[in-house]
């Protein structure tokens, strides 16, 4: 047994009015055991006992690209939280549940999760859950970069309001993006919270390349045999250094010669490696504009030079 | 308050619910899952538990002590035979010692025999190890002996119950210094506020190494015995923490895997008054040279310490090598009164890290206004069972790591 006591973040993402904030409503109604962390006052109240509010931040720093600014606030109230569940101020919680706003690109509080070692102590990233709303394609196209990053970058699809739109033309959308990804169908946020929650980020199946029009690729880098830690961690610094920025999404399970390990990552950011147990021996790519071929050309060189 | 635990349910055994250190599950032949529970003091002996459903304990039999001035605290199952210690308050009474019992009908455990270690220096059996149905380990005053401190009467003592109806001594071990008659001078006490006796408490022996006792001293450290010659049990290695530390070393778990020894103190004074009372990580991988290289991370300190009752730590999940418990070399689970039960992850043994905890409310009619729980066991279903000192009972808890 590998134990983890760290507590999931759930992060909900999807765009105004998409019914983020009815599907957090019903989840923790199922599930009362949540934080909830909005970074917005939002349009419905959410109302649960232990809600709190984070206003992220933009903080302009001199170097360094947009996404490493969004931070301040989230990282407080969580580290805070798990402050205050220490000393019996709050009951407990067994989960966050962070809803961001309509605008906002969820990688960022992955990334927060990931390079903050003190907030991993006590955290880790959920399952991100962006919500699709099935009878609004208007409104994604209008900002279609942000709504692209928001599916790209889920682990579970919620398609919103399918009594009023059309669900099936939705989940192609939404597949052309990101091929894998769960996909539930809910009306009033009514979804089964076990489904939802118990998706463990980076665990997709994943069967084919998607054949959008956009510059989103998604694609998987299988490992048939296991490879050198050191190995690994080269190649993934060296797509780090050479397209960091357009790292969506990598996630998924890579055999090591010491045994398997989860790989997580959003832009130049990466978790650290854990050990896993199970999973399909592949990395999933979700990128802005980076080929499989690129990043498969790239992984076979180096492993021919570095073996 | 709660991390990554869920209480299933609490039971306050029939308005008895203050208990001892003594927590061991019986596999009933008809397929029941029974708690065994000592209770801390008069007048309540033991109690049995029927978990099999942790959702719904059930009360199946609970006993009375014969008089006030004693108390059971501590007892252990090996198949259907149960060992409870008895420990007097006043030196000289009796029953002091132990008494076994056939189980096999457990709501109705019969007698078997006794051990008698009543003596004018003896307040009997604080606590005793008994998980390979011949041998019994304890921590007991022998009456052979003369403690030269009244507080050291309680040594280690190795009893042969192969045959359960006739107990029979067979070897011993005190701190050098403690008895009359002793070369060794008489170790420098802890200040008077702290001394609590040279004298044994847990007395761990597993089928992994049977010829070592890893033996917790109270004031006296903790000491890895060679016991291959169990009528001359000899001292392989001895670490100490106090002082500076104030004393008080409980329990010692080996992690025989990983080469490691873990370490409990006891918090003995409320509301922070001995603290810190710590758990420790020491690495054994050399059992003649202790080194510790870690303690498991203590609760907030200001949240607990003066909040009522004791806070610091006291018993550990033993990793008891019978059937139907739960043993893990990875993960650490000990009771710290009134901050509740907690489990740590001990992967890294330089860098242990609390990932479950669980804080119940007090009880009703708390003397302290706080949970104090007491001990902890957890059975290989993975429910942790927990009990208050004070009147909460016993607390079926779900982890989730």
């Amino acid at each position: 047994m590998i134990p983890d006591g760290r507590t999931p973040v759930v992060v909900v993402t999807g765009f105004l009015g998409s019914g983020k904030t009815t599907l957090v409503n019903q989840l923790v109604r199922k599930e009362s055991d949540s934080l909830v962390i909005v970074n917005e006052f939002g349009e419905v109240p959410v109302d649960h006992a232990l809600i709190e509010s984070s206003v992220e931040k933009a903080i302009a720093l001199p170097n360094g690209c947009l996404c490493c600014h969004l931070r301040g606030d989230l990282e407080e109230t969580l580290i805070g939280a798990a402050m205050r569940r220490r000393r019996g101020e709050i009951a407990g919680f067994d989960r966050v549940i962070v809803e961001t706003s309509g605008l906002a690109d969820p990688g960022p509080v992955a990334q927060t999760l990931y390079a903050d070692q003190a907030l991993a102590r006590d955290f880790k990233l959920g399952p991100i859950v962006t919500v699709v709303d099935a009878s609004d394609a208007g409104s994604r196209k209008v900002s279609g970069e942000i709504a692209r990053a928001q599916i790209a970058a889920a682990d579970v699809v919620v398609l919103s309001k399918v009594d009023r739109g059309d669900a099936a033309r939705a989940e192609a959308e939404v597949r052309d993006l990101n091929t894998g990804v769960h996909c539930i169908s809910a009306s009033f946020g009514d979804v089964d919270p076990a489904v939802l929650l118990e998706v463990k980020p980076g665990n997709h199946s994943f069967s084919h390349t998607a054949t959008h029009d956009s510059a989103i690729r998604s694609f998987a880098l299988r490992f048939d045999q296991p490879v050198r830690r050191e190995l690994l961690q080269q190649f993934i610094s060296t797509l780090v250094d050479l397209r960091g920025p357009d790292l969506l999404r990598v996630k998924g399970f890579v055999p090591l010669e010491s045994g398997m390990v989860a790989v997580q990552g959003v832009r130049h950011v990466f978790d650290r490696m854990r050990p896993a147990e199970g999973g399909e021996p592949a990395l999933v790519f979700i990128t802005n504009g980076v080929e499989k071929s690129e990043v498969e050309a790239l992984w076979q060189a180096m492993r021919r030079l570095g073996s | 308050m709660f991390l990554n635990m869920k209480l299933l349910a609490q039971h306050t055994l029939n308005g008895f619910g203050g208990m001892g250190e003594g927590m061991s599950m019986q596999l009933a032949r008809d397929g029941r899952r029974v708690l065994w529970l000592a209770h801390e003091s008069a007048p309540k002996n033991f109690t049995a538990v029927d978990v099999t459903d942790p959702r719904k304990p059930k009360v199946i039999v609970q006993t009375d002590l014969p008089h006030a001035s004693m108390r059971s605290n501590s007892l252990e199952v090996a198949g259907d035979l149960m060992a409870v210690a008895y420990q007097v308050t006043k030196f000289g009474l009796k029953p002091a010692g132990f008494e076994l019992f056939d189980i096999s009908n457990p709501e109705k455990p019969r007698s078997i025999s006794t051990f008698d270690a009543s003596g004018p220096h003896s307040r009997g059996c604080h606590q005793l190890w008994f998980v390979d149905g011949k041998t019994v380990h304890m921590a007991c005053a022998d009456p052979e002996q003369k403690p030269r401190n009244p507080k050291d009467d309680q040594v280690y003592r190795i009893v042969d119950v192969a045959n359960p109806s006739k107990p029979v001594a067979v070897g011993r071990w005190h701190l050098p210094g403690t008895m009359d008659g002793d070369d060794a001078p008489p170790p420098k006490r802890l200040p008077a506020k702290f001394d609590a006796g040279f004298r044994a408490h847990n007395t761990n022996v597993y089928p992994e190494r049977p010829d070592r006792c890893y033996l917790a001293y109270i004031d006296g450290g903790v000491m890895v015995l060679d016991i291959s010659d169990r009528a001359r049990p000899k001292m392989l290695s001895h670490w100490t923490n106090s002082p500076p530390y104030n004393g008080f070393n409980h329990t010692v778990l080996p992690l025989f895997g990983r080469g490691l020894l873990v370490v409990s103190d006891e918090c003995v004074q409320d509301n922070g008054a001995d603290w810190p009372k710590l758990v420790w990580m020491l690495d054994a991988r050399d059992e003649t040279n202790l080194v510790s290289v870690s303690t498991l991370p203590a609760p907030p300190v200001d949240a607990f310490k003066t909040k009522g009752g004791r806070f610091g730590a006291h018993n550990l999940h033993e990793n008891p090598p019978v059937p139907g418990a739960w043993r893990s070399e990875n993960v650490v689970l000990g009771t710290f009164f009134n901050a509740g039960v907690r489990a740590y992850d001990v992967t890294d043994p330089y860098s242990p890290r609390e990932i479950a905890y669980f804080v119940p409310p007090a009880p009703e009619k708390s003397k302290t206004g706080q949970i104090q729980l007491n001990d902890v066991f957890v059975d290989d279903r993975g429910i942790v069972f927990t009990v208050d000192r004070g009147g909460g009972g016993l607390y079926a808890l779900e982890m989730n790591v």
